[in-house]
């Protein structure tokens, strides 16, 4: 409202103090929307006296927007097809008698277009009198109450009264089951399609759609079916009213009492941007925040509804193993064992060993390299399998572990060649955006490995690395297809270098890019990426968080698990002394003689490199709770108390340390793209370096058998374990179990 | 003495600089919002003295880094009003942010600055203001925002070769 009127009153002459007005906050989002699309052909329109040039093909509503006037919608959406069903976006335009939708009207050449006249008012108030015929006035107990384009815009552009008196009331309609994540209540729908759209398109749920017409229309699934996909959360964001609602957030907090905070997700390694929403010391719920260069809007339901898991199983307080049972402790006393278990260990050298977990922040990565080579030690490995030995791709060329075609180059691809990966399971968000790619333009995807259902469809060539050896020998068709790309893609999951045939795979690979590197790496683009899965794992390459073949053959007897919680128990050794640093009491903090208690990613405000290379800086949305504290100041104190302190207190200069190893570390939210000559030299060292691996033929297995469950916070969940049940083991759950209930139940 | 007196000095030429500023402004016939636009033409000068000297603020509050950013768009609602400001606020303080009163169950705080948020109309304002009061800030850069030119008859398009989605809206 106030931008509207501040628009209006604007002086219209171009001024010294308009032009600076406008340079800072409208023009921003023109220039880059113009930019956006250089191939087209522009055109020129008025929008509310004011010229605006958009280009072709743009949606009048887009033009509107461009203008610095905003249209009201409910259907329309920046990410999904048009629908124009909703009405709402009436706009006058001069020379047409009716007014028209403006999201279904393309943008003309000296259109002259109104949004603010008396005709687009009364138009607006009559739409908005049609959608609250039907529309319940339960807003004080509605979750959406408070964040509701429906109510905004009825304040707005409604009506005080309605003419609609129906004897019969309002019409009413069953609410449907849609799992543990998405709450439903039909009552409110006002059929904007919005989630079709979404399931459809985005999330590759073709069951999720609309039956009957007009007052009779329904969403649902057609059978009762709950909608098992890894991005129905975001139905509920995209919901313009209550109707789908979130069921695990249902009546916790209204949105005006939350804080906001922006920050990085770390349950998968695409960096999703999020806002944590929290009240008090509690996170009460996880959104996405735009960036069109990662998770456009989306997020995915671990990233959405993990974080009642931040809740339960917390490590509050440090713990000392005493006999078979852990007592709690002050700080000192940990660290005081922690030395004499140092010295009595008799660990020297190599035999320290720390191992970087899945959910470990650059700045405790550093912090623990740093301390455990002052120690003596080159023994950092990764908790990953095969994580103790120095990796296969080798982390001295960013290239050979990164993905280089950044997320969104996966749309410009024309084939694509998954390996041993699932990235439906591994990256949902990046997954989303091959299914769109695969809608819109003629894609083609190849997958070796083992099967998945991806959400699009794809050439299947083999389960092991001798479909891969094929595929590099130029047989089949799909090989044929890839051959005449222009932009061919080839994903690498990060499972292959867990593999027996990782070696194998990487050499062939290595081998076949450099044999076709006028297609796969050219300075525009990098068609060999590597998709990894975990948080940590593209920075602790970053800062050489591996260990040396010596010191990998050593037998540790000192380990200090930073959020290690997927090693394995019979790899540490029955007498090694054990360390544990972490958020959760998981298998890690099991395994540990002492615990350190540590912050959990909300917790504290620190750096996170995706598996673009892109870095990222989190922020602290709540304190830790009880005793924790953040992990890179943990890893400070201890070695103050070794003896051996190390030269940074405070994050300022640890992140001047961060730059000394790689300058990318503190170059925040651009990746660096890798030189041709830099990543051509990578592979060549590669394949060098596994020239003669053998092939054993063992097919690849997907690394992540449970999306909903892979890591302690996803582990402690209470939502994750019911998505799990309902969704992974497919056991019946919930409100709707009809075959339990009476007849009269379903007249 | 001679300290404040200086700082005295670079306060009233800040001032004089506003003046003039404001002057020029009414020339363009600024509309209501004037005050508050003109502090934007001001452009910010290179040494600022920080507020830090005269107002007494704790000297704390000189480690506490603030970020400047543009909060985002709620991804619940369409409307995207509150976009385009600018917004500085405090990270958390690790111990004494938050806790959960005994007594009552709510939140207690020893954080003086966890409830101050301020906004700005440009990112200049904003760092010129962080600077004047002596805070490190981050300035976190603003997504771009990459919508292509959507069009109804898009849902039309004939695609050659397999129909690769069944629309069921
Ligand atoms: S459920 Fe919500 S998003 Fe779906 S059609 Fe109804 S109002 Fe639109
Ligand atoms: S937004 Fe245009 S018809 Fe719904």
């Amino acid at each position: 409202m106030l931008r509207l009127v501040s628009t209006a009153s604007r002086p219209a002459s171009s001024g010294r103090l308009s032009r600076v007005v406008c340079s800072n906050c409208v023009s921003t989002g023109r220039r880059t929307f113009a930019s956006s699309s250089a191939l087209r052909a522009d055109i020129t329109l008025t929008v509310d006296g004011k010229e605006v040039t958009v280009p072709q093909g743009s949606a009048l509503i887009q033009a509107c927007e461009a203008a610095g006037s905003p249209v009201p919608r409910f259907c329309y959406h920046d990410r999904l097809a048009i629908a124009g069903n909703c009405r709402m976006c009436l706009v006058e335009v001069e020379r047409s008698p009716k007014p028209v939708a403006s999201c279904a009207m393309p943008a003309m050449p000296g259109a002259k277009v109104f949004t603010n006249t008396p005709l687009v008012h009364e138009a607006r108030e009559g739409v908005m009198e049609f959608l609250l015929a039907n529309h319940p006035l339960d807003c004080p107990i509605c979750d959406q109450g408070g964040e509701c384009d429906l109510q905004d815009q009825s304040m707005r552009y409604g009506s005080d009264r309605s003419r609609f008196h129906e004897i019969t009331g309002k019409r009413a309609v069953e609410d449907k089951d849609l799992g543990p994540l998405v709450k439903t209540s039909m009552n409110r729908c006002i059929q904007c399609t919005r989630c079709v759209r979404f399931a459809n398109e985005v999330a590759g749920v073709e069951e999720l759609g609309t039956t009957g017409r007009g007052n009779d229309l329904q969403i649902g699934m057609y059978v009762e079916k709950t909608m098992d996909s890894e991005l129905s959360g975001n139905i509920v964001d995209l919901c313009p009213v209550g109707a789908l609602t979130s069921k695990p957030y249902a009546f916790h907090a209204r949105p005006w009492e939350l804080k906001n905070t922006e920050s990085i997700d770390v349950l998968d390694a695409v960096g999703s941007n999020i806002r944590v929403d929290s009240r008090g010391v509690q996170v009460m719920r996880i959104q996405p925040r735009t960036n069109d260069d990662v998770n456009e809007e989306w997020i995915s339901d671990k990233t959405r509804y993990a974080y009642d898991g931040l809740k339960f199983q917390r490590l509050t307080t440090p713990l000392v193993k005493q006999g078979d049972r852990f007592v709690s402790a002050s700080w000192h006393d940990a660290f005081t064992a922690i030395v004499s278990g140092l010295a009595s260990s008799g660990a020297k050298g190599d035999e320290i060993q720390a191992i970087a977990g899945h959910l470990a922040d650059t700045e405790s990565l550093v912090a623990l390299k740093d301390f455990t080579n002052r120690l003596g030690s080159d023994n950092t490995a990764l908790d990953q399998a095969g994580g103790y030995a120095p990796p296969v791709a080798g982390v001295d060329v960013r290239s050979n572990y990164l993905f280089n075609s950044t997320i969104p180059g996966v749309e410009q691809a024309d084939v694509i060649l998954l390996v041993g990966t699932n990235p439906r399971h591994e990256a949902a968000v990046l997954n989303s955006r091959i299914r769109k790619s695969w809608l819109h333009t003629g894609l083609e995807v190849g997958l070796i490995g083992e099967r998945a259902d991806t959400t699009y469809g794809y050439d299947y060539l083999g389960q092991d690395a001798k479909a891969l050896a094929d595929f590099v020998a130029g047989k089949g068709e799909f090989a044929k297809k890839f051959q005449a790309a222009k932009k061919p893609l080839i994903i690498v999951g990060s499972a292959i270098s867990e593999h027996a045939d990782g070696p194998a795979v990487y050499n062939a690979l290595a081998k076949f890019v450099e044999k076709n590197k006028s297609r796969l790496v050219t300075p525009e683009w990098n068609g060999f990426s590597v998709l990894q899965r975990v948080a940590s794992r593209a920075a602790a390459y970053e800062i050489g968080f591996v260990p040396t073949k010596k010191a990998a053959a050593v037998k540790p007897k000192f380990i200090y698990l930073l959020n290690a919680d997927e090693v394995d128990p019979k790899s540490i050794p029955k007498d090694a002394f054990v360390v544990y640093q972490g958020h959760h009491g998981d298998l890690g903090a099991s395994l540990a003689d002492v615990c350190l208690p540590a912050a959990a990613y909300t917790e504290k405000s620190t750096t996170w490199v995706n598996t673009e290379g892109r870095t990222q800086l989190g922020r602290a949305a709540v304190p830790p709770p009880g005793a924790s504290r953040e992990d890179w100041k943990i890893v400070r104190a201890l070695s103050e108390v070794v003896g051996s302190p190390l030269p940074y207190d405070d994050v300022v200069t640890l992140r001047d340390r961060m730059w000394e190893i790689s300058p990318t570390l503190v170059r925040y939210d651009t990746t660096e793209p890798t030189s041709v000559d830099v990543a051509l030299t990578g592979l060549k060292t590669l394949a060098a370096h596994t020239a003669g691996a053998k092939v054993t033929g063992v097919p690849f297995k997907k690394p992540v058998a449970n999306f909903y469950q892979t890591d302690p916070i996803s582990r402690a969940s209470v939502t994750m374990a019911q998505t799990t049940r309902a969704f992974v083991n497919g056991e019946r759950y919930g409100f709707s179990e009809s075959e339990k209930s009476s007849q009269a139940a379903f007249a | 003495m001679s300290l404040i007196r200086a700082s005295t000095q670079a306060f009233r030429q800040t001032i004089d600089l506003r003046t003039a500023v404001r002057a020029l402004s009414s020339e363009v016939k600024a509309p209501v919002e004037s005050r508050t636009e003109t502090a934007e033409v001001a452009i910010p000068t290179k040494d600022v003295l920080t507020a830090e000297v005269l107002s007494g603020a704790p000297t704390e509050l000189r480690h506490r880094p603030v970020r400047i950013y543009q909060p985002a768009r709620n991804t619940m609602q369409s409307g995207g009003a509150k976009m385009e400001r600018w917004r500085i606020d405090f990270d958390i303080l690790q111990g004494g942010g938050r806790w959960e009163n005994p007594l009552m169950g709510w939140a207690s705080s020893a954080d003086y600055m966890q409830g101050t948020r301020v906004s700005f109309k440009s990112k200049e304002d904003a760092i010129h203001f962080a600077e004047k009061q002596g805070w490190d800030y981050y300035v976190q850069p603003p997504p771009t925002k990459k919508i292509p030119p959507k069009n109804y008859a898009e849902n039309y398009v004939y695609k050659p070769n397999k129909l690769r989605i069944a629309r069921t809206k």
